[in-house]
């Protein structure tokens, strides 16, 4: 166990230049590799959180994106269903005015040919009454019978009121009076006289003879008419059979 | 039985030997360099590495994170004279597996050699961080009184330093060659192995030793308390 001196200064020196060579060719470079790879680590770490960050920027715009699509569909979606309820709706409105326009229509020729049928079978049946009545009166008519009649009617003069007097007696037109049969002249003239009672001697009156009347008579002077026959009565029929069928014409429509 | 490779001399020149010592310490110091070079001459700073590139980054980084441990300073301008005291023992015990080769940790010279850098290292790295002034007022603390002891301290701490690993590589080369001529072939294969553990541990005690001192000068924390643990330890070796 000795120290040799010399080896000792030699063995300091190679120590020394060790450390040097180690420094140099050992310590630097591996731990600027290392500094280096840490720098790019990093470096890759920050770019991958940028493009994490932009994907996920990304993401959700496309989420928004798809998001808004989606209810733009379900907008149109909703439109489409909204026209064709509309269009259901309008044409099964078209469809129910077409069908009640058809039945109004059909209904209105239905009145109608009923209306004209029962405005034919009441002109037939008046003209059937009235022809047998008619018939019948022509039948019955004989000089008692029109002597009734203008007695009748000469009643009906006495009872007529002072305003229809007076304005017959102003009259400067001649009276006329129409019978439907042939009056003799005693009665004529007991007609002429009545009037002459009434409204004074001066009224000239004319006699004609009209069939039309069905055994009447009629005093025309001016505006005034005065009358007493049977087509009068048949009118009255007719109004009160047409009556009797009015409320067949108004009911049946609706039934 | 040679128990020192200073005895061995290849080559005089007036006073300076040429011996056993030198040569194999630049054998290592070769190897050291030539390894170093050969790998980190093509250094990559991707994500593929070479197995070498590997091994010397784990090297690297396991004494940075040593030297930190212990100092708890940045261990920049540590790394290249602890890192190297580290490198340089460990190698050189190791490769006592290789017949013929001797380490140079075995003679006292080089052990003495390290001694004397680290004892004129911490001082310089000291007054390099502190100051001068503040540095040298470690010496009267607590009280100028203690001046001596310290400088004692300072003193035999490096001697213990050098006598401790020069006494645990020797022995272990003097153990194998007393036990090859009392117990052949096998058992003298276990004494070996042991002695490469020994020459691992060594290293890391120096090495680590070598930090605590640096550290303590460096550092504002109380100067004796911290050798004088780390003294103990090793001593029981």
């Amino acid at each position: 166990m000795e120290i040799n001196w010399i080896t000792v200064s030699a063995q300091v020196v190679n120590f020394l230049i060790l450390v040097w060579l180690l420094k140099r060719f050992l310590y630097q470079p591996v731990i600027r590799a290392m500094d280096r790879r840490e720098q790019k680590i990093r470096n890759r770490m920050d770019d991958a959180d940028d493009r994490e960050q932009e994907a996920i920027h990304e993401k959700q715009n496309y989420q928004q994106k798809l998001a808004s699509f989606e209810k733009e569909r379900e907008d149109l979606l909703e439109e489409t269903r909204q026209e064709a309820r509309q269009t259901r709706s309008q044409m099964l409105e078209q469809a129910r005015e077409e069908t009640a326009r058809v039945r109004n229509h059909w209904m209105r020729e239905v009145d109608e040919e009923k209306t004209a049928f029962i405005d034919g079978l009441r002109h037939q049946s008046l003209e059937v009454v009235e022809t047998v009545i008619r018939k019948a009166l022509q039948d019955l008519a004989d000089e008692r019978l029109e002597e009734r009649i203008a007695h009748t009617f000469i009643r009906q003069l006495h009872s007529l009121d002072e305003a229809t007097r007076q304005a017959m007696a102003q009259s400067s037109e001649p009276a006329t009076i129409a019978t439907s049969f042939e009056l003799d002249p005693g009665q004529r003239s007991a007609l002429t006289r009545s009037i002459h009672e009434l409204v004074g001697t001066d009224m000239t009156v004319n006699y004609t003879q009209s069939p039309e009347l069905i055994c009447g008579i009629e005093l025309t002077c001016e505006s005034q008419r005065i009358s007493w026959n049977l087509s009068d009565y048949l009118e009255e029929l007719t109004a009160s059979v047409e009556k009797a069928f009015e409320p067949l014409e108004t009911t049946e429509p609706g039934a | 039985m040679t128990i020192t490779p200073d005895s061995i001399v290849y080559w005089q020149w007036g006073d300076f030997a040429l011996n056993a010592t030198i040569v194999f310490t630049w054998l290592v110091m070769a190897l050291l360099t030539l390894g170093s070079w050969l790998v980190t001459r093509r250094l990559s700073d991707g994500p593929q590495l070479s197995r070498w590139q590997n091994l010397l980054e784990v090297l690297v980084v396991g004494i940075r994170d040593q030297i930190a441990q212990v100092s708890h300073q940045q261990p920049g301008p540590y790394l290249p004279f602890v890192g190297t005291l580290f490198l340089f023992i460990a190698v050189a015990n190791l490769l006592n597996v290789i017949p013929g080769y001797m380490a140079p940790t075995g003679s006292l010279s080089t052990t003495t050699a390290l001694a004397i850098c680290v004892f004129v290292a911490v001082p310089v790295f000291g007054i390099a961080s502190k100051g001068a002034g503040a540095y040298l007022q470690h010496y009267i603390k607590p009280t100028p009184l203690m001046l001596p002891f310290n400088i004692i301290g300072e003193l035999s701490r490096t001697v213990a330093l050098a006598v401790r690993l020069y006494g645990n590589i020797m022995s272990g080369t003097v153990i194998v060659a007393i036990l090859l001529s009392l117990t052949p072939y096998f058992f003298p294969v276990v004494m070996q192995l042991l002695g490469l553990l020994t020459g691992m541990i060594q290293a890391y005690i120096f090495a680590i030793l070598a930090m605590v001192y640096i550290a303590s000068a460096t550092s504002a924390h109380e100067h004796g308390s911290p050798d004088e643990h780390q003294q103990n330890t090793p001593s029981d070796q």
